[in-house]
């Protein structure tokens, strides 16, 4: 069974690695929100997926017995909300970003590290 | 150089460091004692890093015992030299607290038995020897010769920590002694040459041997002091020093003899062709001195008993003349304001004593009879006899005492005898007592020592012990034939005399030699460290572009390549992945999961997009709600519909705004490089996903909830008792990082609401 959730897994991670390598802000955010849903299957199978009985001890027991494997549910519980806010803010940042500069190229993005003018040629000195 | 010439307020000594100078000459006091009262060799052991398997193991032999009187002597001379030298000059201090832990790291390096430990201190003569070069920091030409000596010998330090390590493992251990003692086991090793190499590379850098040899003569920016005592007596020979200590464990190698003798031989060689290129007298004096090591690494190569105790006695002979001339070359630059041997003449009217010492040391250095250097050539000419050396190594060696000869030459006659040139307003004057006392004691007992070679005999008969366990010093004695060192002597003489007369036409046809600096190793040396920076911008240009997809790659592919590597190489130990059908609703779920990964691919309108990726999560939720997860089934489903109603109703909104029309890409619609990298990525991660669920699970912290849940946190839905209780923290850490989004959110919405408004 687990060989089809990989499948699943690696189409989820290779087209979220294509979305997050692209020059389009939404595009990117989009990528890496479901890089996270691809993780968050990793961990989900690789905790095994032996039993579909939800893990809840049933009111006659007091022990948990042939039920899901409760820890990485509580781990990938966690990871989901956290990528959501995650994901709520990037995806503001990117609104906003094409609400400031009109599109939202990555590529053109730089206000840190502006293009070098025209014919210019960084010295051995000045790197010194 | 660094004081005002004439200046008779400098002349006063600097008490302070008359008073420094008596730690070291009490150190030689009691050293002298304890060799007197005590059998050599010494021992002492102490755990130092047990985890490392250092311990702090002392071995005081012959050879150590040799080096530690000449560094602590000539080190209580060079702090009273410098009491004269510095007088009044900004940051003798320093000078002098940089001495005397140079002192503390020689000593440290040569009483060291363990080999990492004698590493570090190694180490640390080369940083001190960089701020001791360094001290006319002002000076441009002064930076760069600092620099130059730390580079090439540091380089050389990590070189030699390879060869230590990899000696270590070969040897089993890292103890000197024991390795000399168990060498015969292990000399047949494949991999002792690369350590011998490596190791050979650390001594010739610090040695300054060729290829190397150029960092010594530079290093002469350093106050005289300092080069007397660095570069003359103690820290340059610190490589032969480690060379004469291993050579009892691999003297018997072909390698050992050949590398030592051939490098030695031509270092000696070029060194002399190279003194006779100078003007300045301490750059003749430090070339002179690379010649001197030259022989030193020829001799340590050489097989035989006699090469040991060559080994010994010139190491002694040459501290005793070599360190006074440098003495004299700091007197004539403080009181006649240049070291250039054009200027000088006839200097003896104005410093009868320095001219007195410069005459004692010179005639030791040439070898003449009645001087400790005549001894250390007598012993020389033995042990190259004893050795049948090539008659080319026999040849050059009389060559280099021949410019030895004529640099000693021009170091006493040229320079304080014949005619008086020195314009009078130059002021030269003698200096001060401390100025010439060092000096004057130096080859007082060269002078005594030549006479009477017996007072020096047991610590020298010991040092070649050390070299050659087995020596016999009195039976190389008695081998001694007269008639090769007369002719050796009066050959070198004839040779020096030849060189001397001729010294400015050899000068004026050596100095257009060009070619030597063209294409010797310094010019190599500064290329590369021209090219460095260069490279650097190039690096930092290609790697700091400033395009976001661009770094992404980088960050992704990276992570591939390493991941890719770690599956190839633990490809062999996978088991097989067991294959069977799978349950209807998680097939389906696999199949929306994939549908909507691969649709996003093919999707250019954002919000067909934001819906299509949408379909992964939804997927995701179904495939948990099949496999026993209902919990976060509940939350997928609830995020993902929340997220695409927050992510539409931004969009919408961002369509409106007028701003966006020119939003359209400029994007191919197929990135090669990119698909290449996701699949690729994709398609490691995968077959580790598939690697871990073939191994053995561990399910003891499962299993530790399960049984946990209901009687200590009193609560049947194991996945919320982990939530809230076993990882409450962990909980609150999340509530805070969505708090957090929030806040930082909520400005740029506003600040968005804000803009819009104002376009409209």
């Amino acid at each position: 069974m687990i060989w089809v959730v990989a499948i699943a897994f690696g189409t989820v991670i290779a087209a979220g690695t294509y979305l997050a390598l692209s020059r389009d802000a939404l595009r990117c955010v989009i990528g890496v929100a479901m890089l996270g849903s691809g993780v968050n299957l990793l961990v989900f199978a690789s905790g095994r997926l032996q039993s579909h009985i939800p893990a809840i001890v049933p009111a006659t027991q007091t022990q948990l017995t042939l039920a899901a494997n409760p820890l990485p549910q509580a781990l990938v519980l966690t990871a989901i909300v956290i990528s959501f806010a995650l994901l709520c803010f990037s995806l503001v940042l990117a609104a906003r970003i094409v609400l400031e500069r009109g599109d939202a190229d990555l590529e053109e993005l730089r206000f840190a590290e502006p293009h070098a003018p025209e014919g210019y040629k960084p010295s051995v000195e000045e790197s010194q | 150089m660094v004081h005002s010439v004439g200046d008779q307020e400098t002349q006063r000594p600097d008490v302070l460091l008359l008073v420094l100078a008596l730690f070291p000459a009490s150190m030689f006091l009691v050293l002298l004692y304890a060799l007197i009262t005590q059998p050599l060799p010494w021992a002492a052991s102490w755990t130092w890093v047990p985890s490392l398997g250092i311990d702090l193991t002392l071995w005081v032999d012959g050879l150590a015992a040799q080096f530690l009187l000449l560094i602590t002597g000539i080190g209580t001379l060079v702090l009273i030299y410098a009491a004269g030298y510095l007088a009044g000059v900004t940051g003798r201090a320093r000078v002098a607290l940089l001495l005397l832990l140079f002192m503390a790291a020689m000593i440290g390096a040569v009483i060291s038995d363990h080999l990492i430990v004698l590493f570090m201190f190694w180490e640390l003569t080369s940083v001190l020897s960089f701020l001791l070069v360094g001290f006319s920091h002002e000076q441009e030409n002064t930076r760069r010769s600092a620099q130059q000596a730390l580079l090439v010998t540091g380089l050389g330090g990590l070189a030699l920590l390879a060869g230590f390590i990899l000696l270590g493992q070969i040897a089993e251990t890292y103890s000197i002694q024991d390795l000399i003692a168990r060498a015969d086991r292990f000399v047949g090793d494949a991999r002792l040459s690369a350590a011998l190499l490596l190791i050979f590379a650390g001594a010739f850098t610090k040695s300054a041997q060729f290829p190397f040899h150029f960092w010594l003569p530079n290093a002469m920016a350093a106050p005289t002091p300092v080069s007397a005592y660095l570069h003359s007596a103690t820290m340059v020979k610190l490589g032969i020093y480690l060379l004469a200590r291993l050579d009892a464990a691999f003297s018997d190698l072909l390698l050992w003899e050949v590398v030592l003798v051939a490098v030695g031989t031509s270092t000696a060689v070029g060194a002399a062709l190279q003194t006779m290129r100078e003007r300045d007298l301490k750059r003749i004096l430090a070339w002179s001195t690379v010649a001197t090591l030259g022989t030193l690494t020829m001799l340590v190569g050489l097989p035989g008993q006699g090469a040991a105790l060559a080994v010994a006695t010139l190491f002694f002979a040459h501290a005793l003349y070599k360190a006074p001339l440098f003495f004299v070359a700091g007197n004539l630059d403080h009181g006649a304001g240049t070291r250039i041997i054009d200027q000088l003449t006839g200097m003896r009217r104005y410093m009868p004593w320095t001219a007195a010492a410069a005459l004692l040391a010179a005639i030791s250095m040439a070898g003449l009879p009645l001087s400790f250097g005549f001894i250390a050539k007598d012993v020389l000419t033995i042990a190259k006899a004893e050795s049948e050396v090539f008659k080319a190594v026999s040849y050059a060696s009389v060559f280099v005492s021949g410019v030895s000869v004529a640099a000693a030459a021009v170091a006493a006659i040229h320079v304080f005898w014949g005619r008086d040139t020195v314009p009078r307003e130059a002021h030269p004057h003698e200096g001060s007592w401390p100025m010439l006392f060092p000096p004057l004691l130096l080859v007082t007992l060269g002078v005594l020592f030549g006479l009477a070679p017996t007072l020096v005999d047991p610590i020298l008969g010991a040092a070649a012990r050390a070299i050659a366990p087995g020596l016999d010093a009195d039976a190389v004695r008695n081998a001694y034939d007269a008639t090769p060192v007369i002719s050796a002597t009066l050959s070198a003489v004839l040779i020096g005399v030849v060189i001397y007369r001729n010294w400015d036409r050899m000068h004026a046809l050596l100095e257009r030699a060009h070619f030597l600096d063209v294409l010797g190793p310094e010019s190599w040396y500064w290329r590369k460290l021209a090219f460095l920076p260069k490279l650097a911008a190039w690096l930092t240009r290609r790697l700091q572009h400033g395009r976001l997809p661009g770094y992404v790659l980088v960050l992704i592919g990276t992570c591939s390549v390493v991941l890719f590597a770690l599956v190839g190489v633990t490809w062999p130990t996978w088991q097989a992945v067991e294959v069977s059908a799978p349950e209807l609703p998680v097939l389906l779920a696999c199949a929306l999961i994939a549908a909507g990964a691969l649709a996003t691919l093919f999707v250019r309108d954002h919000l067909v997009l934001l819906l299509v990726s949408g379909l992964v999560g939804y997927g995701s939720a179904a495939l948990f709600l099949f496999t026993g997860a209902p919990d976060l089934a509940f939350t997928q489903f609830a995020v993902e519909t929340v997220f695409v109603v927050v992510a539409a109703t931004l969009l919408v909104r961002l369509r409106r705004a007028p701003a966006t029309a020119s939003s359209a890409l400029r994007e191919p619609v197929l990135r090669p490089v990119a698909l290449v990298v996701s699949i690729t990525f994709a398609v490691v991660l995968t077959a580790l996903l598939l690697f871990v669920s073939a191994q053995p699970f561990d399910s003891t912290l499962s299993e530790y909830f399960g049984a946990q849940s209901v009687p200590a946190a009193h609560g049947r839905n194991v996945v919320n008792v982990i939530i809230v209780d076993f990882r409450a923290l962990d909980t609150l850490g999340e509530i805070g990082v969505l708090l957090f989004a929030l806040l930082a959110a909520l400005p740029l919405l506003r600040l968005g609401r804000g803009a819009r408004s104002e376009a409209t």
